[in-house]
């Protein structure tokens, strides 16, 4: 199943935000998950997209940032 | 006197947080004997698309008690200046605590940018509204951080809004306490169910998991929730934003 598609920033999630096994899997693929501020983590699971540094949150999900850290 | 601190759009992908940002300034005030900071809040501001956030657009508050306004508001500039990350577009809000004043405005600014996409132009018109007692600035980038600066003073200003930064963690596992105990022994003034309800203070919670206080009544509040027949904090984690 696709789960990343180009969004207006960076790479769109679209399982959305109601996807936490999709978002810690792909946490896990991605290899350069990055923890963010402790008041800024939700998810249960510690390794997780949705509590990466690199996600933007959108209204109904997030893009992935990492591509662009250091352009 | 007291005052309200709030900063915004002072961080980039790879430097410390806004809120960070916010305690380091308040702890090198108080080491300067400038100002005693309080606790952070953060207030959750609109996502979406045409507004220029990092990664989640929230702004963060605290209160401070100076005996000097304007040495605290050169300073705090300065750190902001100086302090804010690379490409950001910061931007600092300090209000003058006065018994009495209406800040009813300031209230509904914040209300404002959790709804509707605002401009920086819409932030000064409204700090306009408080000539002497409200300062708002920006300190590099496109300045955009005034707009979440300001909606960050106006949210805690309502009372109601927002967590405050940090986890509570239990001392021990499975501790259990009642509600009097618990507030004596944690940052927390008062425990409330999700539906808004006081809970008596010879209720006993078992405290299993960190959690985190909310703003609520104008006051540091613990969410406990029922779980198996007890009553327990709130889990900070799984909780949506």
């Amino acid at each position: 199943m696709k789960i990343w598609e180009t969004g207006k920033r960076g790479r769109l999630f679209l399982p959305g935000r109601d996807a936490p096994e999709a978002a810690a899997e792909a946490a896990l693929e991605c290899g350069g998950f990055r923890r963010d501020y402790e008041e800024e983590c939700f998810a249960e699971q510690e390794v997780t997209c949705y509590n990466c540094r690199y996600r933007r949150w959108t209204r109904d999900s997030f893009e992935c940032m990492r591509a662009e850290v250091g352009k | 006197m007291k005052i309200l601190i709030c900063i915004d759009d002072t961080d980039n992908l790879d430097s410390i947080g806004t809120g960070q940002l916010l305690e380091d300034m308040c702890a090198e005030a108080e080491n300067l004997g400038l100002a005693k900071g309080g606790f952070v809040t953060r207030h959750q501001l609109l996502i979406h698309e045409d507004i220029e956030y990092t990664s989640h657009n929230s702004s963060m508050c605290c209160e401070a008690e100076t005996e000097d306004l304007q040495a605290v508001s050169d300073f705090a500039k300065e750190y902001l200046a100086s302090h804010a990350a690379e490409g950001s577009d910061p931007g600092i809000c300090i209000l003058r605590l006065t018994e009495g004043a209406d800040h009813e405005k300031l209230r509904e600014f914040g209300k404002l940018a959790q709804t509707v996409v605002l401009k920086k132009a819409d932030a000064y018109s409204v700090a306009a509204m408080y000539p002497g007692v409200l300062s708002l600035t920006e300190h590099g980038g496109t300045g955009d951080g005034v707009i979440g600066a300001l909606a960050g003073v106006g949210l805690r200003l309502t009372g109601s809004d927002g967590r405050v930064k940090g986890k509570i963690r239990p001392e021990r596992e499975n501790e259990t306490l009642t509600v009097r105990e618990f507030c004596g022994k944690y940052p927390v003034e008062q425990v409330m169910t999700e539906d808004g309800e006081l809970l008596p203070e010879d209720t006993e919670l078992c405290f299993t998991e960190p959690t985190k206080a909310v703003m609520a009544d104008g006051t540091v509040t613990l969410i406990a929730v029922r779980d198996n027949g007890r009553w327990i904090p709130r889990p900070h984690k799984g909780k949506k934003k």
